[in-house]
């Protein structure tokens, strides 16, 4: 094997491992805020390409205004979610409400069923064109959104939660709610917040990806077991860990499929995944005793 | 803590005591006395167990739709000898024991004399021990090999399965002057199933496989496994999957610059294929049976009439043009309804059974159907034709 | 008063085992197998569920990956009774035997592991026994799964009815409950209140925890693959498709949707979910036409019906119950 299929691999690892890292942020940002696993991420994920679909095919909008439809519309359905079903729970105590959240990827998944159809839906390439080539390797121009968008967010992220007032307060708000309350923040509004930001997430892997994948009303759970894997590879603790679990992953399984089987590409890395977590219970970034459940 | 395990046993107890009145109701609950006006005979009783939601809800959907209007339509005729056709559809939600319920309720409660399903392979299977407890005919429009391979006198399928196809497929590929092929599969049912036949025939037809690659469902990229088959000198690439991840596969090899040619099988007869692979469908060839450009029959032919009559109608009716797995849902109604036709008065299911194994030349919408003893696919290689993507449709391949 | 207690118990027991015992003799419609075998699926579903109580309920630890479990049993009984052409007690007790090696296997390591971290392993656990069951053709028939699995047996005993069924998997749970009973009164039980308490309180008392963890998880993983076997025998097909992660978050949904703390919730969760999707085997009066829109709504009205009990019962089921029970004690 020479190096231009080497390189071939790492590619193919990376642009999987993007999609990855991206779902994961959106596991990372309501975990910070509620130490909750959410298992309706991948819903968001689902949403995100629906809509955008809805608007691009049905609508007949330009590919960018379907795009942003998609990603804020998701993003609005993330805070109906939580303001209908997270909220009331007032003890917030996690296991219930990623009990909820279960509840919730079904019947998100399902009500997508029923208002746009079984079948998978497709949308066009962002930018047309043949994929580029360089030292025998070669890349699809969507894949470049996909590195650069996933890039965007973790620095937005990185500095919406060190610079600005509300991600501090998010921080504070993780490690200890009291504290959150004494920057002079409610906690509640920095959940709705929270599960805005991750749906929001969510919906753009969602657009991103369908270009490459199509997307179909059953495509949520497989994208959040990714990202929740990702996640917790890396640690569940900032958007940083998120992005190199989801790197990591991407090219675990693209280096399976290179020298080992891809017929047990998944279970290769799922017993890298539980390795990892039996020599490092955290995760590769986490720290300990962060642990809320 | 005494005082819990109380509470667990009243609590079962007044479940029980809840259930057993209720349960116990419904043995008189089920049967429809409701009358009927004295000229219309009782209604001959059909189950129906589709995915209608679950992983196949975009393959059932199609099939409930055939089953609908092809019901009506005989029903407006006549019905069969005067009597009524009457379809109970029951959604399995694409899992096994779903349909291993929904089978017992339409048996027992319903008491259907043939039983259509499920849609997916799994789920047929699992109906066996049931339809072999009750002996009513099956007719299934999974495309599984094992649905008729592992051989049960009362199970029929309507599909092309991957044992017919696959080496229909292989010859034409030998003939293309290719001999070294990379094969690429789902690692669900349908891909593993095709797989297998792939690799059992491929020695038979004079070609080898130089790589084998293996992609699951939700998969987002595979130009890892297509960079391992180019490595590997592949003179084409053999694709065997029913997923939305088919399109995945076209569009990552003209990603990737490959220019070998692609090969899919009736699995990929979809235009949500086309629509989602977009260039990258350009070229891609198929086999599959003739429903998807009637003209591939003599235009004179049953065969042309049945299947344009069939996809004007379904056209007009849905908005859609049907696809192969509402053809394989036609199919298994009209051979019950056609074996249903040569029966007497009071037929039992057995009768049914040997009617529906009698079936001799039908000619439906995957093909010209004739079962036998040992034959319950029932159709050749003369139904299946090589398909090509020429500008986003499908044309005749050469 | 305890001895009261004592006898109180045993009375329920027995009216409870009478109760479940008679239910196939009310049971005779024309719809009678339907129903019967809607219940054993209930059953069967209740048995893992019993054991994910014990586990979250009493030990504070989540599984996702109950699904595996409930497949091994159901392979290996399956493969020892079909293929191997053992008895059926033989094939049990492979089930047995598998699923406690694997409960082990897995516990001892994610010991460690808390939380989201646990969840994420036994959720890992359990898609590699998926493709497993999918790759391991020789033994599991791959994706077209293991046909014609005979009917269980004991001796000249039978259970080739949906009557006998029914008996064979609601004797089994019965039994099951009873053992479970007896765990959580009984010493393992208050260590493992404590272990939900507090985990250094509970190491100061002096209590293995390392010990209690294992033990509990490996009797859950048990209870699943007794629940397997039978699946195996009463439906005779066992394929990959069944053990996935759905089922694994379904499962775990039932246990927490009954409380914490209590076998009776979380048994009454398991039986009233599975039966949404067969509303009609225990109301008959629902037309065609409302189990149509039942079916049509199913996955949507579970996923509601989840989100609605968390919310409005913060206790689960469980929780409740017990403020009806307490209410009526204080009246007294």
């Amino acid at each position: 094997m020479g190096a231009p299929e080497l390189l071939q691999f790492a590619l193919a690892g990376l642009k999987n491992g993007s999609i990855y890292a991206l779902v994961a942020l959106g596991f990372t940002i309501v975990y910070a805020s509620t130490g909750v696993i959410n298992f309706a991420q991948g819903e968001f994920v689902m949403l995100g390409g629906m809509l955008s679909v809805w608007a691009h095919s049905t609508l007949g909008l330009p590919l960018p205004l379907a795009a942003l439809i998609g990603i804020l519309g998701t993003a609005v359905i993330g805070v109906v979610f939580e303001l209908l079903a997270i909220r009331p729970r007032k003890d917030g105590d996690p296991l219930a409400l990623i009990i909820i959240t279960v509840g919730g990827s079904l019947l998100l998944s399902n009500l997508a069923r029923h208002v746009f159809g079984p079948s998978e839906r497709s949308l066009p390439a962002f930018t047309a064109g043949p994929s580029l080539r360089f030292l025998g390797a070669t890349l699809e121009r969507q894949s470049l959104w996909i590195f650069g968008l996933t890039a965007l967010a973790v620095v937005v992220l990185t500095v919406f939660y060190s610079r600005t007032r509300l991600g501090r307060a998010m921080r504070a708000c993780s490690i200890n709610r009291t504290a959150a309350r004494l920057v002079g923040v409610d906690p509640k509004r920095l959940v709705t917040i929270s599960f805005a930001l991750a749906a929001a997430l969510g919906g753009l892997a969602g657009v991103v990806t369908t270009p490459l994948t199509q997307t179909a009303f059953n495509v949520g759970s497989s994208f959040g077991i990714k990202g929740f894997a990702a996640a917790i590879l890396g640690g569940l603790g900032n958007p940083i860990a998120a992005v190199i679990g989801g790197l990591v992953l991407g090219l675990l399984e693209s280096m399976s499929i290179a020298f080992l089987s891809s017929t047990y590409k998944d279970a290769i890395s799922l017993v890298v995944l539980l390795l990892v977590l039996f020599i490092r219970p955290q995760g590769l970034l986490g720290r300990g005793g962060r642990e809320k459940v | 803590m005494i005082v819990n395990t109380r509470k667990v046993l009243i609590l079962f107890l007044a479940a029980l005591l809840l259930a057993v009145p209720l349960v116990g109701c419904s043995s008189d609950g089920g049967k429809d006395t409701s009358e009927k006006p004295a000229e219309v005979k009782d209604p001959y009783r059909i189950g129906a167990v589709l995915s209608e939601t679950g992983t196949y809800a975009g393959l059932g959907a199609p099939e409930r739709n055939t089953l609908e209007m092809e019901v009506a339509k005989i029903n407006d005729a006549g019905g069969v000898n005067g009597h009524p056709i009457e379809i109970v559809f029951e959604d399995d939600a694409t899992d096994p024991d779903t349909a291993v319920a929904a089978t017992t309720r339409l048996i027992d409660k319903e008491g259907v004399m043939a039983i259509i399903g499920a849609t997916g392979t799994g789920a047929t299977m699992a109906m066996r021990q049931e339809i072999d407890r009750a002996g009513i005919p099956q007719l299934s429009p999974a495309g599984g090999t094992a649905v008729t391979a592992s051989f049960d006198p009362l199970v029929f399928q309507t599909p092309w399965s991957n044992s017919l196809v696959v080496p229909f497929e292989l010859a034409y590929i030998k003939k293309q002057g290719i001999t070294k092929i990379g094969l690429i599969a789902d690692s669900g049912g349908f891909g593993k199933d095709g797989a297998g036949v792939v690799k059992e025939k491929v020695a038979g037809a004079g070609i080898t496989i130089v790589a084998e690659e293996a992609f699951n469902a939700g998969d987002t990229d595979m130009s890892a496994q297509l960079t391992k088959i180019k490595a590997a000198g592949a003179e084409a690439v053999l694709m065997v999957t029913a997923g939305k991840e088919a399109a995945t596969v076209a569009k990552n090899m003209m990603d990737l610059g490959m220019t070998v040619p692609l090969f899919g099988t009736h699995g990929n007869a979809r235009t949500e294929f086309i629509e989602g692979a977009g260039a990258g469908a350009e070229g891609f060839r198929f086999a599959a049976g003739k429903i998807l450009l009637p003209e591939s029959y003599d235009s004179g032919s049953e065969s042309y009439k049945v299947a344009t009559e069939f996809i004007d109608e379904y056209s007009a009716q849905f908005d859609k043009a049907p696809d192969t797995f509402a053809g394989h849902a036609y199919d298994a109604l009209h051979i019950i309804i056609n074996a249903m036709m040569t029966l007497d008065e009071g037929f039992t299911p057995a009768e049914l059974r040997d009617a529906i194994e009698a079936t001799d030349g039908f000619v439906g919408i995957g093909g010209v159907f004739t079962y036998s003893a040992t034959d319950h696919n029932g159709m050749t290689e003369d139904d299946l034709v090589m398909y090509q993507v020429t500008d986003g449709k499908w044309v005749l391949a050469k | 008063m305890s001895l009261l207690r004592e006898h109180w118990r045993k009375l329920a027991l027995l009216i409870v085992g009478a109760g479940v015992a008679v239910v196939p003799l009310f049971v005779t419609g024309t719809d009678a197998r339907y129903v019967l075998k809607v219940l054993s699926f209930v059953g069967i579903n209740a048995l893992i569920v019993l054991g994910l109580a014990l586990l979250f309920g009493y030990a504070g630890q989540v599984s996702m990956g109950h699904a595996a479990f409930f497949g091994l049993g159901a392979y290996a009984s399956a493969w020892v009774t079909k293929s191997l052409g053992l008895p059926w007690l033989v094939g049990l007790a492979a089930a047995v035997l598998l699923t406690a090696a694997a409960g082990i296997l897995l516990a001892l390591p994610s010991l460690r592991l808390k939380g989201h971290y646990l969840a994420m392993a036994t959720l890992a656990f359990g898609e590699i026994m998926r493709i497993a069951f999918v790759e391991a053709k020789g033994v599991t028939g791959g994706p077209d799964g293991l046909s014609g699995i005979p009917y269980a047996s004991i001796g000249p005993l039978s259970f080739d009815t949906p009557q006998m069924n029914y008996w064979l998997v609601w004797g089994v749970l019965v039994l099951a409950i009873w053992l479970a009973a007896n765990i959580v009164n009984g010493r393992p039980g208050r260590s493992m209140r404590a272990l939900h308490g507090s985990e250094l309180g509970t190491m100061a008392s002096g209590i293995n925890i390392t010990g209690i963890k294992v033990r509990v998880f490996t009797l859950s993983a048990v209870f699943a693959g007794v629940a397997g076997a039978l699946y195996a025998s009463v439906v005779g097909f066992v394929s990959p498709s069944t053990f996935s992660l759905h089922l694994s978050v379904i499962l775990v949904a039932m246990a927490v949707l009954g409380g914490t703390r209590s076998l009776a919730g979380p048994l009454l969760a398991a039986v009233v979910l599975t039966l949404i999707p067969y509303a009609d085997a225990i109301l008959p009066g629902l037309s065609r036409e409302v189990m149509t829109v039942i079916q049509e709504w199913e996955a949507d009205v579970y996923g509601l019906v989840i989100i609605i009990v968390i919310l409005f019962m913060p206790g689960g089921i469980a929780g409740a119950l017990r403020g009806v029970f307490v209410r009526g004690g204080e009246a007294k």
